[in-house]
C-alpha cells in the first residue's frame, strides 16, 4: 500500500511555517543593522524553501522540489552573500534610517497584515472545504501582507541597498503566493522567474556600487538632479 | 561589432517578414510543442521591433563614432573608469540582448516568459540608461530600476492569479495551464472575482512599464540619459512589449469579465496619461524631455483606444502603434543630431535658426513635429481620427472632446518648442558634421513616413486587420 501524507498535518505545518515568515518580515521592519536585514531575509528564504519542500512532499508534486531546492541555493544562500560583499566594499557601517520611527513602523505593518487577510477574505470560498481551498485562504493572507510590508519597506528606507531588500521581500511575497495558491507555476516559468530575480539583484548591486561610489553616499534621498 | 549588429538585425527583419507571410497564409504558428507560439497580434509586434532595431542600429553607427570622435565617450570613460571601445562595445552587446527579449516577449506562448521577457527588456535597459555613467544617468538608471522593479512585480502577481482563477476551469493541466492558446479557449470559465484583481495588478505592472500616469515618472529621465539610438529603442520597441502584454490579458479579462470592467479602467488611464504629458509639454525647456512627454502621451492614446474597443478602437490602437513605431525613432534621431551638433540638450541655449547649418536634420524635424501631432497629411492623423470615431462609435462624448482638446494643446506645444528651435535668423554656426549614416537613417527614414502617409502595404493592412480580429473576437 503506497504510503498517503495526511493533508491536515501538511496544512498545519505550512501554516505555522508561513506564520513565521510574516514575523521574520515585521521583525525586518523594526531592524536597524543593514547586515542583520540581510540576515532575515536569508532566513525568511529558508523558510520559504522549506515550505515548497512541504507542499510538494504533501502533494507528490515533484517539480516543486526543484522550486524548492532553488530558492534554498539561490535566496537563502547566493544573494545574501553576494549582498553582505556588497556592504562591505561600499563600505557603509551606519546604521538604517528609516523615515518614520520604528515603533510606528511596526504598527503600520500591523495594519497592512489586516488588509492583507480582508483582501485574501473576498478570494475563501467555504463551500469549498478541499485542503486546498484553506490553505489558500490562510497562505494568501500571508502573501499579501508580504507583498505590502515590502512596499512599505521601500518607501520608508533612504539607503539604496535596503530598498533592494525591500524588493527582495516582496518578491518572495510572490513565492508565496505562487506557491501556495497554485502548487507552483509551470516549471520552466519558475526557473525563469528565478534567473530573472538573479540578475536583477546583480543589475541593482552593481547600480548600488556605482552610486556609492559616485556620490559617496548610498542615501537615495540625495539623487535629486533630475527634477522638472 | 557594428556590422555584426547591423547583419543581425537585417536578417531578424527579414525573418520577421518571413514569419508575417507564414501567418498571413496559413493562420497561427506554434513551435517547439507550443512553447512559441505567434498569430498575427504577435507577428506585428515581432516585425515593428525588428523594424526599429535595424534602423536605430544603423542610425547608432554614425551616432556614437560622432560620439567618439567629439570626446564625450572619453568622458563617460572617465566616469565609467573603461575604455572608450570598451563603452562601444557595451552597447554593442546589450542591444542584442534587448532585442532578443523584445522578440520573445512577442513569440512566448506562456504568459510566465512573457513577463520573464518583459523582465529582460528592463534589465537589459537598465545599463543602456547609466551608460554615460554621469549623476544624473545613475539617478535615473535607479529610478527605472526601481520603480519597473515594482511595477513588473505587480504585474507577476496579477498573472500567478489569472493562472489561479484558470486553475479550477483547466484542471490538472499543469504545464500549459499559462499556455496563451490554452487560456484563450477557456477564458469564459475563469474565477470571476480573481480575474478582476489580477487584471488590475497587470494594468499597473505592464502600465508601468509602458509608462503611463501615474506610473510616468521613470520616462523623462530615463530617456534624456540613455543614448539617443537606446532611447528611441525604449521608447517604441520596449513600449510595444509591454502594451502586448497587456492587450493579451485585456483578451482575457474581457472574455471572463466582458469588455466594460477593462475598459472603464483603460480609459481612465489613458486619458490620464494624456492630460498628465500636455502641462510638461507645454512648458518643456529640454527638447529631450519633451520628446519622453511625447511618448508618455502616445502610450495614452493607445491605452484610451484599447479602452475605447471594439472594432474601430482596436484597430486605432493597432494603426498608432504601427505609425508609432515608424515614426518616432525619427524625432529621436533628430534630437540626437541636434544635440551633437550643439552640445546641450536645452532650448535655452540653442538660438534657433538650426536650418541653416543643419538643412537635412532641421527639415526632418519640422516634418516629424508635424507627423507625430497627428497632423494631416502624416499617417497619426488617420489613427488618431480612427480613435475618435472609435470614442463617438461608443457615445463617449465628452471624453473625445476631452481626447481632441489635448491633441490640439499638445500640438501647438510641440510646433512653438521645435520651430523656435529649427527656424529663425542664422545665428552663424558652422555646417554639421553628418556622417553618411546619419544622413542615410535621417533621409530614408523620412521617406517611409512620407509613403507611409499615403499608402499602407496591403499585407501589412491585412496583418494588422488580423490582429484586430484576435482581439475584439478572439
Amino acid at each position: 500500500m503506497p504510503f498517503v501524507p495526511n493533508p491536515e498535518l501538511g496544512n498545519r505545518i505550512i501554516t505555522l511555517m508561513a506564520a513565521l515568515v510574516l514575523v521574520l518580515q515585521i521583525a525586518a521592519v523594526g531592524q536597524r543593522g543593514i547586515v542583520s536585514s540581510i540576515r532575515i531575509f536569508a532566513v525568511q528564504s529558508f523558510l520559504l524553501g522549506a515550505i515548497a519542500a512541504v507542499i510538494a512532499y504533501f502533494n507528490q508534486a515533484s517539480h516543486i522540489y526543484i522550486a524548492a531546492l532553488l530558492t534554498v541555493f539561490l535566496k537563502a544562500g547566493l544573494l545574501p552573500r553576494l549582498l553582505e560583499r556588497l556592504v562591505e566594499k561600499v563600505g557603509i557601517r551606519r546604521e538604517i534610517e528609516p523615515l518614520i520611527n520604528v515603533p510606528l513602523s511596526i504598527l503600520i505593518s500591523g495594519g497592512l497584515t489586516l488588509l492583507g487577510y480582508v483582501v485574501a477574505e473576498s478570494f475563501y470560498h467555504p463551500e469549498e472545504t478541499s485542503a486546498r481551498a484553506a490553505l489558500g485562504h490562510n497562505t494568501l493572507a500571508v502573501a499579501i501582507a508580504l507583498f505590502l510590508i515590502g512596499f512599505f519597506v521601500m518607501v520608508n528606507r533612504r539607503k539604496a541597498l535596503t530598498q533592494v531588500l525591500g524588493l527582495l521581500s516582496l518578491e518572495n511575497g510572490l513565492f508565496l503566493a505562487a506557491i501556495s495558491l497554485t502548487y507552483g507555476m509551470p516549471l520552466v516559468v519558475e526557473i525563469g522567474i528565478f534567473f530573472d530575480v538573479l540578475v536583477a539583484v546583480l543589475v541593482l548591486g552593481i547600480l548600488v556600487f556605482r552610486i556609492g561610489e559616485t556620490f559617496d553616499s548610498m542615501d537615495v534621498s540625495k539623487l535629486r538632479k533630475l527634477r522638472e | 561589432m557594428e556590422v555584426v549588429n547591423l547583419a543581425a538585425f537585417a536578417i531578424l527583419l527579414s525573418l520577421a517578414v518571413v514569419l508575417v507571410a507564414q501567418v498571413l497564409r496559413s493562420g497561427p504558428v506554434s513551435l517547439w510543442d507550443g512553447f512559441f507560439y505567434a498569430d498575427a497580434l504577435s507577428a506585428l509586434v515581432v516585425l515593428l521591433s525588428a523594424f526599429v532595431s535595424l534602423v536605430c542600429s544603423i542610425y547608432a553607427v554614425g551616432y556614437f563614432r560622432h560620439e567618439e570622435s567629439s570626446g564625450v565617450l572619453q568622458e563617460a570613460k572617465e566616469v565609467g573608469g573603461r575604455s572608450a571601445s570598451d563603452k562601444l562595445r557595451e552597447y554593442y552587446a546589450l542591444m542584442p540582448f534587448l532585442v532578443f527579449a523584445m522578440t520573445l516577449v512577442a513569440l512566448a506562448n506562456n504568459l510566465g516568459i512573457l513577463w520573464v521577457a518583459v523582465e529582460g527588456t528592463t534589465l537589459a535597459s537598465v545599463f543602456l540608461v547609466m551608460f554615460y555613467g554621469r549623476e544624473t544617468s545613475l539617478e535615473a538608471a535607479w529610478k527605472y530600476a526601481i520603480i519597473g522593479g515594482v511595477g513588473l512585480s505587480m504585474a507577476l502577481f496579477g498573472t500567478i492569479l489569472t493562472y489561479y482563477s484558470a486553475y479550477g476551469a483547466l484542471g490538472t493541466d499543469t504545464l500549459a495551464g499559462l499556455n496563451w492558446s490554452v487560456l484563450a479557449r477557456n477564458a469564459a470559465q475563469f474565477d470571476k472575482p480573481t480575474m478582476r484583481l489580477a487584471f488590475i495588478l497587470i494594468l499597473l505592472g505592464y502600465g508601468t512599464k509602458a509608462g503611463i500616469a501615474p506610473m510616468h515618472t521613470w520616462k523623462p529621465d530615463a530617456y534624456s540619459e540613455a543614448p539617443i539610438p537606446g532611447a528611441a529603442i525604449l521608447a517604441t520597441g520596449v513600449l510595444n512589449c509591454a502594451l502586448y502584454g497587456l492587450v493579451r490579458f485585456y483578451i482575457l479579462s474581457s472574455k471572463c469579465l466582458g469588455p466594460q470592467f477593462g475598459s472603464q479602467l483603460l480609459i481612465l488611464f489613458g486619458l490620464l496619461s494624456m492630460g498628465v504629458a500636455v502641462p510638461f509639454i507645454l512648458v518643456q525647456k529640454n527638447f529631450r524631455r519633451l520628446l519622453a512627454y511625447s511618448s508618455i502621451d502616445h502610450s495614452g492614446i493607445m491605452v484610451l483606444a484599447l479602452g475605447f474597443g471594439g472594432p474601430l478602437g482596436i484597430l486605432g490602437m493597432l494603426l498608432h502603434m504601427t505609425f508609432h513605431s515608424v515614426t518616432k525613432p525619427l524625432l529621436f534621431f533628430c534630437a540626437g543630431n541636434v544635440q551633437q551638433h550643439l552640445n546641450t540638450d536645452l532650448f535655452q541655449k540653442a538660438k534657433g535658426g538650426l536650418i541653416h547649418s543643419m538643412p537635412l536634420t532641421g527639415a526632418a524635424f519640422l516634418m516629424v513635429t508635424l507627423a507625430v501631432t497627428g497632423s494631416p497629411p502624416f499617417s497619426f492623423f488617420q489613427s488618431e481620427f480612427t480613435v475618435l470615431r472609435a470614442g463617438f462609435a461608443r457615445d463617449h462624448f465628452v471624453l473625445a472632446i476631452f481626447f481632441v482638446s489635448f491633441l490640439v494643446l499638445i500640438f501647438s506645444g510641440f510646433l512653438v518648442h521645435i520651430t523656435g528651435l529649427v527656424l529663425g535668423e542664422d545665428p552663424g554656426l558652422p555646417a554639421a558634421d553628418m556622417c553618411r549614416w546619419k544622413r542615410y537613417s535621417v533621409a530614408g527614414l523620412s521617406l517611409v513616413i512620407v509613403v507611409m502617409g499615403f499608402w499602407i502595404p496591403a499585407p501589412l493592412f491585412r496583418l494588422i486587420q488580423g490582429a484586430v480580429g484576435i482581439v475584439v473576437g478572439g
